[in-house]
Formats: structure tokens, C-alpha cells, sequence
């Protein structure tokens, strides 16, 4: 569903020069799977989701979504995904119904459809409380479902989020992953970005770790652990970081 | 392109917009209320204003003639200022409106009941006469210098300006007793021309740079100009001559203007100016709100990973503006269209009251109206976009766009000149050309002439916008731009990154500041250039070869060796093919005789070319010059410096996209635009269109500089060329003779024509190879690789 191949992203910086977002970056990712990105903050996240979204385009290297290359058909590639991040907000200027009914309507669904997927899509995620607020007024949490309700609309095989959870309390994020969960079990391809690890022990059937643009390592939680020998998530991950660093420097003297 | 997103993005903007309390209150709001808060607010002021009288001060009264009188006598228990007579003024009004004092309102001149302001008045007045008559003297005095009189000429200035005089009248003694004088003599008819005495001229002093006492001496001088004719008409009849002896012509002037053509003239000059400003601010906040608004709400990427591809989102963006852009024009027109109406019929006597009801303008007015706003605000609401997008708040958008509002000031004040009227070249500039068209279509001498200009406006207003919408597209497809992070800025910081991160050839943004270099030291130099004394024609050709090297080859160089890494691969020195070479030499030759026509025949369409450069072409031709000083001026140094800066340089830098038409169009406009005559911008960029071509298929410059050299050095020839070679020879199939210069005929055209297709089309056929540019970036990929390793070391 989603296959990335050697994805590279190039920046120019004032400070630091060029500057790699994304060194050679390659994953796949099949239906009904979660796949997770665990990285720190400025690791390339960001930069990778934008890149498979069709949002930014790649220096180098190529990404497949749903059969459709997202340099050469990117209309193709946007009209199958869903895409969530904490960039993605909601219009100020208009209700929760709007909002889901603009996106829908964007994507092309008969007003039908639409109407009766908006039904469902409430129902599920209980907004029809909301429905007729404006987004300036809603609260974070009622905001999050909005964006969540935006992304599915037009029911897309593959679903991207970024860092979904980012800011948001205990109750909601907890929602948001439960949201993510059964979207997987409708056999949906997704792919999920955090820096938390709990979530990833939660929800990723399969994760890489990124680290300053590049892969440290990937593959399930209990491979990841057993190539380790590391049995904590999280001290895996440290061990893994700081051994890369430890690498850079050690090139650079 | 997908016009159903369109539409619905256009749809959702439009209400997104209405849902917006600024939004609404600029556009309907505000015009609604405004201009009736602004009509009643300047009734208010028109009846509480009153002009203040003003303070003529007149030495000499005694001296005046006795009859007829300037000034009214003072009747016995009045006190305060005098008045003059009201019979001299036109509007009898206007008499009051300047207070006169004169000596003999001071009889006693100790007196100590006197008003003290009359006394420091007349002992200014005294002073200021003084100082006059020792300037005077000192100008009749010979040996004084210039620097004497100067000085006392400024002591002269202070004291009028600090005395609270602003009309000053001195009458020179014995003025009434010359005048009766000359009256008796003519009434005898005795006297000669000769016997008339020469006597003293009455004095009108007053200061131009002070308003409140030029608007004094308007007055003064016409009631003393009605004065004089009533002087000469009682010297006439005294000499039993006819009253119309002075005014044998008195022609008779008839105003035609009928009511509605003053309404007329009034709409002509406040629609199109109107128009014009209100539909650049009804374009510039939603503009604002649209795109930088969109990413400060962080909305664009949740508009960006939709479906609609970016040109669908530039443009319903942009018809929203559009729409908001014209409903905001329509609804101030309106809003003061009304209230100037009622104004004008509630005041009909008022400041306007020949004018009475204003006649609402014609239908067909009203319909250009709507016609010519389309391209404005199409072009207004492209522009702010474009602007709007490279801002990442709706602070910084409004950063970015007052510029275009003050540009768009100027150009307004512009056209409002009753000077400027449209004319073929007026019509295609951008703004300009529909304000003009409507000024000119809205005043009452619009005829059928007017309309033909409609053509060349509407074609090149639409081009206009076309270019300004497909730089937002363009905009707004760069990930530089949407999303530019609030990176931390220091120019120290940035200078470092450009000398330390060149790459072989200039960025785009450099090629932009060398263009920019270019123009200002032009600019700059402007000054220099018009001291040339065309006299000394040697010192002129030596100037002219100075500005050249300074202002255009100097810049270009200096940033090719300080900011690219390679001076060879930006500016192009590579020796190309023969073939090259030949076609660099043999394309002018069959282009010149071809834009010599074309410029012929565009003559009219041009502005007249200004004196100066009309001398300059003329050392063109200028016999008396040697030759190879002529052409080092005129061909080599031209042909060598402008490439080296805008196929070199410049055309390097916009190549940086790998693009092949932007970098040649864009290039040849800035070569085109640094010729600033009209006729030779026109035919400097179609040059260089042609020459970006060569430079674009040859990868060298050296092709470039060599027809750049031929096509100045053809000219130079031509006008060297002896007539008589050509006179009674089969040449003159091919070449005319037209007043002394060499003229080409039909078949010298046609031969050229077909040479110059042929050989362009083999320039087109050429394979590029790989592309200079694409193998830079290449190279430099692979160098940055290595930067970022040596940066992070270090």
C-alpha cells in the first residue's frame, strides 16, 4: 500500500548550510497494519508524512501510495489518504459539519453518500452535539475529533498520522488511539508517527526508529527487542540514539 | 483543471469571508458609512469656516492719484482695518477678505492710544522699504558682489516673513502727480511719445513660498490690475478717445459646458481614481486573510493534502478576492455617488453652485465602469495574493502589500492629471491604461476614437493579470514559500552563508539583486550623465563607455567572482562551435533592416523621444568621429558588459530552475527595462529574447556578445555609408535613400525575413545537451555533500 524507497529531503540553512530533513529513507507498509515512527523531535518525521502525502516533494527517491507514485500523480495519491497532523487544524469560520461536509464534498462524494457517511462518522465518534459549533469555539478535544472526522470522510485506504496525540489530554488521546485502532481492524494501511513510547507499544505492529533523517532500525516490537537484546521499549530506544551520535561524532573526529 | 473544486473552494472562501467581522466592515460598512459621514462632516465645516481676512500693508497712500481710488476712504468714527474699493474685485466679497493698513490711519506718529499692532505693522512695513531700497542700490552700485547682495537680499526675506505683512504695496513718490500729468498731456494731445515723463512703478511686494500670502496676492493684484483699467478708461475719456482704444480685439469667450458636462468631467477624474483604490483595498485584506491568514490559522496543509491541485486552489482563492475586490469598488462608487448627489443638490448655491445638481453619468459611462474594473481587480486580487503568500502572518501580509498600495497611490495621482491623456503607449501599461480609458470615456469629449484604444487596454490588462495569477500559482506550488519557518534572521549570519555556501552558478534571488544593483547605480549615475556637455563629444563617448563598465558590467562581475563558485560556469566562457559564431554574425545582419521597419512603423505608437537622446543618437552618425572610437563605444563595450550581466550573471541565476523560456524572457525584460526609452525597451527585449536563445543553445556567451556586437555596429555603419555609393546603382533595388540616411527597400526586407526564419530555426534544432545548469546542480549536490560534513566539524 505504501512503499518508500531511499525518500531523501534537502534543506538549505542559514546557520548550518544544507541540511538532510530525510537521508535515504525506505519502508513498506501493508493493509491492515500499523506501521509507527518513533523519533525524536526534528528527526524527519514530519518531513517523511509530508513527503508520502504529496505535500513536499522529495530531493530523491520515490514513494508509492496505492499504486499511484506521489511525484507523477499526486492528485491520484491525496485523493486515497488520509492525512492527520497537528498542522492540519480546522477553519475558524465554520462549524463541525461544514467542515466534514467541505472535505467530503472535496473528495468528490455524491451528496448522498456524503450525507449518510457524515451520519456514520458522527454516530461513531459522538459529535453530534457539535455539529453546529464553530470551530473558534470548540474545545482541543472536540477539535481532534473534527480533524479525525475530516481525515476518514471519504473513507481512504491509507491513513497517515502525525504525532495525532500531541497536546491533547488523557481523555482525548486515549479516544484518538481507539479511533486508530479500529481503523486498523477495518484493514486499513496506516502509518503513525509519535515520540511516545507507550503509544507505539500500544498500537504498531511495526515501528522505525528515526533518527536526524535516517533509519536506525525497523521491524516489530518483539524483533526489535530480541536483535537488542532490550527488553524496554524506551531503553531500546535511548541505547539505539545514542549509539548513532556516538557514531556521527566519531566520523567527524 | 477541475472546475467543480473550484467552485467549491470559491464557494466556502466567499463564506468564510462573510463570517468575518473585518472583512465585512471594509467592504460594506464601511463605504455605506463613510462617505455620508464624511458628506455631512464637510457641511459642518463649510458653515463654520470662515477665511481669515488677510494683512496688506500700503506705504505711500498719499501718493496714490486722487481719482479713481484704490482704497476705501475712511469714514469719520470708523475704526479698524481698511478695506480696498469693492468695485475692483470680481466677487465683491473678496474685498473683506484683506485687511489694509496705512500710514494715515496713524496720524500722530507718537501716539499713544494708537493700536500697537497697527504701529509695529507700519514700522515693519518701514523697514522691509529700507532694506529694499539699500538692495536696490547695491544692485546699481557697481564693484559689489554677488555674495553683498545676497545677504541683504535674505535680511530682505526674514523681515517680510517675521513682520505678519502679507501683501506689502509701496507707492513711489509723486506716483498720483506723474499720472495726472501724463493724463493732461494726452488729454491736449500735445505732447509726443517723447514728452511723456518715465516715472516710479508702485511696488506689490509678497512671498511666493508663503500660501496665506500668495492667496493675498492673487487678490491684490487683480483688484489692482481692475484698477489700472480704471485708471486708463478715465485717461481715455479725458482724451475724448473711445473706451475700446486698449482692447482692439476683446475677444469674446463662449463656455459651451452644459450642466451635465461638468458633472461629466467631475465623474471623469473620481471614478477611475476611485476605482482604482477601492478595488486594491477590497483585494488587500481578504487577500491577506486568504493566504497568509490561512497559514497562521494552520489550515494550509489541511487545504493542501485535499485533492484540489494547487493551481485549483490559487484560483478560487483568487476569484474570492476578485469578487470582494469589485463588490468593494461597486459599493463605494455607490455609497459616493449618492451622497455627492444629494450633496450637491442640498447645496446647489454652495462652492459648487454653477455646477447645481449633479447629472448621475450615462449608462454606457456606467457600463465601462463595470468593464474596466474586471481587468483592474482581476490584476490587484493576483498581485495581493502573490504578495499575500510569501507572508507567514497577516502582520507580515500587510508588510508586504502596502508597497503595492502606495505604488498604486502614485499611479492614481498620476492619472488624475488633466495632462495626461491616454495615447497608444499609455494604453498597454498595466493600472495606467484602463485609468486612462476611463477618464477618458467618462469626460464629455469621449468619442469613437476613445473606443479603439478599449482593444489594446482590455488585451494587455487580461495579459497583465494572467502573469500576475500565474505567479501566485507559481508561488504557491514552492515549499520555500508555504512553508517558510520563522527562521531567526541576521544579516551577518546570511552574509556568511552566502560567501561560504556558493554553488557554481548564482540562485535565482542573486540574479533578482543584480538586476536591482544595476538599476539603482543607473539611477544613481543618472545624475553624471546629464552633465555630458555634447560639445565635447570625446569626453561624452569616454563617459558613456565609463557608465557601462560601472554600472552594468560592474555589478555582475563582482557577484559572479564574490558569490558562485565558478566564474567560468556562470558567466558562460566557453568557446562554442563555428557554426555558432557564424549565425552570431549573420542573424543581425538580416534582423537589423527587419526592427529598423518594425520600429518605423510602431513610430506613432511610441512616446517622442526625449532632446538629449536625440543628440546622443546623433553621435551616432557623427562623421567627424573616428570610426573604431565609435564602435569601442557603441558596439564592444555594450556588447561585452550588458552580456556578461544579463546573459551572463543574471541568466545564469534564473537558470537555476532549469527552466528554458523564464531565464531568456525574464533576462531580456530586465536588458529591456534598463534602456528606459519605450522604443528602445521594445526593441532592446525582443533582442534579447533572441540573444537568451543563443546563449541557451550555444551554452556560451561568447556567440552572444558577437551578434550583440554586429547588431550596435550595423547602425554605426549604415550611417556611415556614402549615399551616393547606392544612387544610380542596382543597389537601389535594395536600399532607398530617405532624407540623407540609408533606407532598405521591400526586397532587402523579404530576403532578410527568410534568412532570419532559416537561421533561427537551425538555432531552435539545436540539441542542448546537457544542460549547463543541470550538471551544475549535479556537481553541487554532490559538493554539499561534502559541506555539510566539513560545516559540522567545524
Amino acid at each position: 500500500m505504501i512503499h518508500a524507497q531511499d525518500l531523501t529531503k534537502s534543506f538549505a540553512d542559514l546557520k548550518r548550510g544544507s541540511v538532510y530533513a530525510l537521508d535515504h529513507v525506505s519502508f513498506d507498509v501493508q493493509p491492515g497494519e500499523i506501521y509507527g515512527l518513533l523519533g525524536p523531535n526534528g528527526a524527519g518525521k514530519t518531513t517523511c508524512l509530508r513527503i508520502i502525502s504529496t505535500v513536499l516533494r522529495p530531493t530523491s527517491g520515490s514513494a508509492v501510495v496505492a499504486g499511484y507514485d506521489v511525484a507523477t500523480q499526486p492528485e491520484k495519491v491525496r485523493s486515497r489518504i488520509g492525512f492527520m497532523s497537528g498542522n492540519t487544524g480546522i477553519y475558524d469560520r465554520m462549524t463541525a459539519r461544514e467542515m466534514v461536509e467541505y472535505f467530503g464534498r472535496m473528495y468528490g462524494l455524491e451528496e448522498d453518500a456524503l450525507q449518510q457517511r457524515i451520519e456514520e462518522i458522527f454516530e461513531t465518534l459522538q459529535m453530534h452535539d457539535i455539529s453546529d459549533i464553530l470551530g473558534s469555539k470548540m474545545s482541543t478535544g472536540m477539535k481532534q475529533k473534527v480533524s479525525i472526522a475530516r481525515t476518514i470522510v471519504h473513507d481512504p485506504p491509507v491513513l497517515i498520522f502525525d504525532e495525532p496525540t500531541t497536546g491533547l489530554d488523557v481523555l482525548v488521546a486515549r479516544a484518538v488511539i481507539k479511533a486508530i485502532e479500529s481503523l486498523r481492524d477495518q484493514g486499513k494501511c496506516i502509518i503513525f508517527s509519535t515520540h511516545i513510547m507507550r503509544e507505539v507499544e500500544k498500537l504498531c505492529d511495526r515501528i522505525a526508529i528515526i533518527h536526524k533523517g535516517k533509519i536506525l532500525a525497523t521491524g516489530t516490537i518483539d524483533e526489535l527487542e530480541s536483535e537488542y537484546d532490550e527488553p524496554d521499549m524506551e531503553e531500546l530506544f535511548f541505547e539505539l540514539i545514542s549509539r548513532s551520535d556516538a557514531q556521527v561524532a566519531a566520523e567527524l573526529s | 483543471m477541475n472546475w467543480r473544486r473550484i467552485k467549491l473552494i470559491f464557494q466556502r472562501e466567499i463564506r468564510d469571508q462573510m463570517r468575518d467581522r473585518r472583512t465585512l466592515f471594509m467592504i460594506a460598512v464601511l463605504p455605506l458609512l463613510l462617505y455620508p459621514a464624511m458628506g455631512v462632516g464637510m457641511v459642518r465645516m463649510l458653515v463654520s469656516f470662515q477665511e481669515q481676512p488677510r494683512t496688506v500693508v500700503v506705504l505711500g497712500e498719499r501718493e496714490l492719484p486722487e481719482h479713481p481710488e484704490l482704497i476705501q476712504p475712511t469714514k469719520t468714527g470708523e475704526e479698524g482695518p481698511r478695506r480696498f474699493v469693492k468695485g475692483w474685485f470680481g466677487l465683491y466679497s473678496d474685498a473683506d477678505k484683506l485687511d489694509v493698513y496705512t500710514e494715515s490711519m496713524l496720524p500722530r506718529a507718537g501716539d499713544p492710544d494708537a493700536d500697537p499692532k497697527l504701529k509695529q505693522l507700519l514700522a515693519d512695513a518701514k523697514r522691509i522699504r529700507q532694506k529694499y531700497d539699500q538692495r536696490e542700490t547695491l544692485k546699481s552700485t557697481p564693484g559689489r558682489t554677488k555674495d553683498e547682495i545676497e545677504l541683504v537680499n535674505r535680511q530682505l526675506g526674514v523681515l517680510f516673513s517675521t513682520s505678519g505683512i502679507q501683501v506689502l504695496i509701496i507707492v513711489p513718490d509723486g506716483f498720483g502727480a506723474n499720472i495726472a500729468e501724463v493724463n493732461r498731456l494726452l488729454s491736449e494731445k500735445s505732447g509726443d511719445s517723447e514728452a511723456v515723463p518715465e516715472y516710479g512703478r508702485p511696488i506689490i511686494m509678497h512671498n511666493k513660498a508663503d500660501k496665506k500670502s500668495q492667496i493675498a496676492y492673487r487678490r491684490v493684484s487683480s483688484a489692482v490690475s481692475a484698477w489700472e483699467q480704471g485708471i486708463l478708461s478715465e485717461r481715455l475719456s479725458a482724451a475724448h478717445l473711445p473706451a475700446t482704444m486698449t482692447t482692439p480685439v476683446n475677444a469674446e469667450a463662449v463656455d459651451l459646458a452644459q450642466v451635465e458636462d461638468i458633472s461629466q468631467s467631475l465623474w471623469s477624474v473620481l471614478f477611475p481614481a476611485l476605482l482604482i483604490i477601492m478595488s486594491v483595498t477590497g483585494a488587500f485584506y481578504p487577500a491577506i486573510d486568504l493566504a497568509a491568514g490561512e497559514k497562521e490559522r494552520g489550515t494550509m496543509e489541511t487545504l493542501l493534502i485535499c485533492p484540489a491541485s494547487r493551481t485549483e486552489i490559487v484560483i478560487g482563492k483568487f476569484l474570492t478576492i476578485m469578487t470582494f475586490s469589485m463588490s468593494t469598488a461597486i459599493l463605494n462608487l455607490l455609497s459616493m455617488g449618492l451622497t455627492g448627489n444629494y450633496m450637491m443638490s442640498a447645496m446647489g448655491g454652495g462652492i459648487f453652485g454653477q455646477a447645481g445638481a449633479l447629472a448621475p453619468p450615462s449608462l454606457t459611462a456606467l457600463m465601462w465602469v463595470l468593464v474596466l474594473l474586471i481587468p483592474l481587480a482581476a490584476l490587484f486580487s493576483a498581485l495581493c495574493l502573490s504578495l499575500a503568500t510569501f507572508a507567514k502572518s497577516s502582520k507580515e501580509g500587510q508588510y508586504y502589500l502596502t508597497p503595492l498600495l502606495m505604488v498604486t497611490l502614485g499611479l492614481t495621482v498620476f492619472c488624475l492629471s488633466p495632462m495626461i491623456e491616454i495615447t497608444p503607449f499609455f494604453s498597454v501599461l498595466p493600472i495606467i491604461g484602463p485609468a486612462l480609458l476611463l477618464k477618458e470615456l467618462l469626460s464629455s469629449q469621449g468619442s469613437a476614437e476613445t473606443l479603439v484604444y478599449a482593444i489594446p487596454v482590455l488585451v494587455t490588462s487580461v495579459i497583465y493579470s494572467m502573469l500576475a495569477l500565474w505567479w501566485a500559482i507559481e508561488l504557491f506550488s514552492r515549499e520555500d514559500v508555504l512553508f517558510r519557518e520563522s527562521e531567526r534572521f541576521e544579516l551577518g549570519l546570511w552574509l556568511r552563508h552566502l560567501l561560504r555556501e556558493k554553488e557554481a552558478t548564482p540562485s535565482f534571488t542573486e540574479g533578482v539583486v543584480c538586476i536591482v544593483m544595476i538599476f539603482f547605480l543607473q539611477f544613481a549615475s543618472y545624475k553624471f550623465l546629464g552633465q555630458i556637455d555634447q560639445d565635447a563629444p570625446l569626453q561624452a563617448l569616454k563617459l558613456q563607455m565609463m557608465y557601462l563598465v560601472v554600472t552594468v558590467a560592474c555589478p555582475a562581475l563582482f557577484m559572479a567572482v564574490m558569490l558562485t563558485k565558478s566564474v567560468r560556469q556562470t558567466l558562460r566562457l566557453r568557446w562554442p562551435s563555428g557554426k555558432m559564431l557564424g549565425l552570431a554574425v549573420l542573424l543581425p545582419v538580416a534582423l537589423h533592416p527587419l526592427s529598423l521597419e518594425l520600429l518605423a512603423s510602431l513610430e506613432w505608437f511610441f512616446p517622442q523621444l526625449p532632446s538629449a537622446v536625440t543628440a546622443q543618437l546623433a553621435a551616432l552618425t557623427d562623421n567627424n568621429l573616428p570610426l573604431w572610437l565609435v564602435l569601442l563605444v557603441f558596439a564592444v563595450t555594450p556588447a561585452v558588459c550588458e552580456e556578461v550581466a544579463f546573459r551572463g550573471f543574471i541568466m545564469s541565476g534564473f537558470s537555476h530552475s532549469n527552466r528554458k523560456w523564464l531565464p531568456i524572457m525574464l533576462s531580456a525584460l530586465a536588458f529591456g527595462l534598463v534602456h528606459m526609452i519605450p522604443q528602445q525597451v521594445f526593441n532592446a527585449t525582443l533582442l534579447g529574447v533572441v540573444l537568451g536563445l543563443i546563449v541557451y543553445h550555444s551554452r556560451s556567451l561568447v556567440p552572444a556578445i558577437l551578434f550583440h556586437l554586429t547588431y550596435n555596429s550595423l547602425p554605426i555603419l549604415r550611417g556611415r555609408m556614402e549615399t551616393k555609393w547606392i544612387e544610380d546603382t542596382p543597389a537601389e533595388w535594395f536600399f532607398a535613400v530617405e532624407g540623407g540616411a540609408i533606407r532598405y527597400e521591400w526586397p532587402t526586407l523579404v530576403i532578410a525575413a527568410v534568412l532570419a526564419v532559416v537561421l533561427l530555426r537551425w538555432l531552435l534544432a539545436q540539441p542542448v545537451g546537457k544542460s549547463s545548469s543541470a550538471s551544475a546542480n549535479a556537481k553541487l549536490s554532490m559538493e554539499s555533500d561534502v559541506n555539510v560534513k566539513t560545516s559540522v566539524r567545524v
